[in-house]
């Protein structure tokens, strides 16, 4: 049986679905990232962890024992709000006790403890200021602290960096991964930043419309998603709608696309992310097992360490990504876009 | 030149403002240094004969002391009920926000002498809450209620109530939802939770309805003359008898000048105390 358990949650507000029917595990020091878009009830699964938002239907345990009706002061979870949620009539250090005083530490083991909090997250000089005197990095660090510092049986995040500048955020990023792994806390947070969510977790569960559509390891949900909801959720993606090419077989613009051979009936798409395509010249000769398409360069854009260029064809445009540095093609050159078989994606379009 | 440099709009509010306001209180202030003469007739003076009167009479301190002692009362009782009600309307998200609000602050809509009427019939020996308790056989004889301090108190605290709910609202500002949640996630039940984040936190709040009610408090005249039915004295009422009954204006201008600085007095420490507190 695994740590924590979630059996079958669910949660509406008045009409509407919040969470229709959430069943996931998790393991004891594992990091488990709930990522989808706003309002896919991600937040509320993990209020419901916290018991600040009861379910009206499913089971919640931690380590063998039912917590779903248990009063969120005793719990034990460790929630670090996305404002953060530092009480500011207290001092930094106030701030960090306040768990351990509402559980009755004596005053020396709060003291040691909070400082040794403190110091984990780089803020050991801080303790008299008042939270408004701190950067928001600052801020979230004290966040984490408080809710580490009650040893909690499962650290809670929720959006805890959305609140932070690009270069903070990637800096906070490896931070709290680096000491979820040294503390292996079990943890649960959810982001709508697919990136912060592949860097940060062991696993990842994507949730859309009140349901998780896929659990996985990073590399899973990413070479091998489950439904065309994660494949358009998790990195990007390009969507080329299929016609059949009377043998079986579908075709994208005009193309067969070859090594899928057997596909249910009904119309699909193929989905291609534009990492995994590669631009060869119009005359070279392509293996006739290799997937294709065909087409003219409309434009080329510079983003740094990559560029994208946009193939327009007679059923569409694709963007193929590559490493800057090599010449690019000029707009209106003839072009063939090829990428490997394993790496085309093909979704009932029903399914949707 | 914008319109914001020159304040247009609100010169026919400053006008009116300077006409029944400013310049009667001018004149209030001009006439407490005037003496009484014998016949009971203004004499055009400047002296401070009647503050050496007003200050000398023990009747004063009386009055003073039943002034605040009335004001704290029903200030109190009047935040007691006031705060929880504001902390429901703060936080409901009950689609009936608008409307419990409404019901909350409609006394205010209320002529204060119709709501007083309303307590007569509550109050009174026949009134609903003695009827109440000896159908209940809780009394033998009536419960006096009215035309005494406790009439007056309990009347004034209703009138005080909708103002207090109101300033409450207003000053709720750093209440967040998420403070709460925080503090019971780390341990604290919801008593707890409201003694160490919401209560220190609408410490504000409080204190700025609190200051509000207190004025409010000490410049009501109908409550303590109607509900008081003649035997409780307080400043307001004391400044009428010496305006109308004894047609003594140089000494009723200084007991409203007295009072004056008495609640400017208690509202600038309160605003003082709600500002630090809220830092």
């Amino acid at each position: 049986m695994a740590y924590l358990e979630l059996t079958g949650l669910e949660k509406r507000y008045r009409d509407a679905v919040a969470v229709a029917d959430v069943t996931l595990a998790v393991e004891k020091g594992e990091s488990v990232a709930l990522l989808g878009p706003s309002g896919c009830g991600k937040t509320t699964t993990l209020r419901m962890l916290a018991g600040l938002a009861a379910p009206d239907r499913g089971r919640i345990a931690v380590d063998g024992t039912d917590i779903t009706d248990l009063p969120a002061h005793r719990r034990n979870m460790g929630y670090v709000f996305q404002s953060y949620a530092l009480f500011p009539h207290m001092s930094v250090a106030r701030n960090v006790t306040f768990g351990l005083e509402e559980r009755g530490v004596a005053a020396k083991e709060r003291a040691a403890r909070a400082a040794d909090a403190l110091e984990m997250v780089r803020l050991k000089e801080l303790g008299h200021r008042r939270p408004r005197e701190l950067s928001g990095g600052q801020q979230q660090r004290v966040a984490l602290a408080r809710a580490l510092v009650i040893r909690p049986s499962v650290l809670l995040l929720d959006e805890s960096l959305s609140n932070l500048d690009a270069k903070l955020r990637q800096t906070m990023r490896r931070e709290i991964r680096d000491l979820q792994r040294t503390l292996a806390i079990t943890t649960l947070f959810v982001t709508h930043d697919q990136v912060e969510a592949l860097a940060m977790c062991d696993r990842i569960a994507v949730m859309n419309h009140g349901r998780i559509e896929q659990v996985g390891t990073p590399a899973d949900v990413y070479e091998r998603p489950a439904t065309r909801f994660v494949a358009g959720f998790v990195g990007s993606v390009n969507v080329l709608p299929a016609t059949r090419d009377g043998q079986g077989g579908l075709a994208v613009w005009g193309m067969p696309i070859p090594g899928i051979a057997s596909f249910a009936q009904g119309d699909a798409d193929v989905f291609v992310r534009p990492q995994r395509m590669r631009l060869v010249a119009a005359s070279e000769n392509v293996a006739p097992d290799v997937p294709r398409l065909k087409g003219k360069v409309a434009q080329s854009i510079f983003i740094g360490d990559q560029v994208e260029t946009v193939v327009s064809g007679e059923g569409g445009q694709v963007t193929v990504q590559s490493l800057s540095g090599a010449p690019t093609p000029q707009a209106g050159t003839e072009v063939q876009v090829v990428w490997k078989v394993e790496d085309t994606l093909i979704f009932s379009r029903e399914a949707s | 030149m914008t319109s914001a440099r020159w304040p247009l709009l609100a010169i026919p509010a400053a006008l009116l403002l300077a006409v029944i306001y400013v310049w009667p209180s001018l004149d209030l202030f001009r006439t407490a240094f005037n003496e009484t003469g014998a016949t009971g007739a203004m004499i055009e003076a400047f002296s401070l004969k009647v503050w050496r009167d007003l200050l000398a009479d023990p009747f004063t301190y009386e009055l003073t002391v039943n002034s605040l002692w009335l004001s704290v009362t029903a200030t109190s009782i009047a935040l007691c009920v006031a705060y929880p009600i504001a902390l429901f309307l703060f936080r409901t998200d009950t689609r009936f926000r608008g409307l419990l609000a409404v019901m909350a602050i409609m006394p205010m809509l209320v002529s204060g002498v119709v709501r007083i009427f309303g307590w007569l019939t509550i109050l009174g020996d026949q009134g609903m809450v003695n009827s109440a308790a000896r159908w209940l056989g809780l009394i033998s004889t009536p419960m006096r209620l009215l035309f005494n301090w406790t009439g007056v108190t309990i009347g004034l605290a209703e009138s005080i109530l909708p103002y207090m709910i109101l300033a409450l609202l207003a000053g709720f500002g750093r209440l967040d939802r998420a403070l709460e949640e925080a503090a019971r996630s780390l341990g604290a039940s919801p008593l707890r939770t409201f003694v160490r984040v919401t209560l220190p936190l609408s410490l504000p709040a409080i204190v700025l309805a609190a200051g509000l009610g207190f004025v409010l408090s000490m410049s009501a005249y109908i409550t303590p003359k109607l509900l008081g039915g003649g035997r409780v004295f307080v400043l307001a009422t004391e400044i009428f008898e010496q305006a109308t009954t004894n047609a003594n204006w140089p000494m009723a201008s200084a007991m409203a000048l007295y009072t004056l600085v008495l609640m400017l007095a208690f509202l600038g420490l309160s605003s003082v105390l709600s500002r630090r507190l809220a830092q």
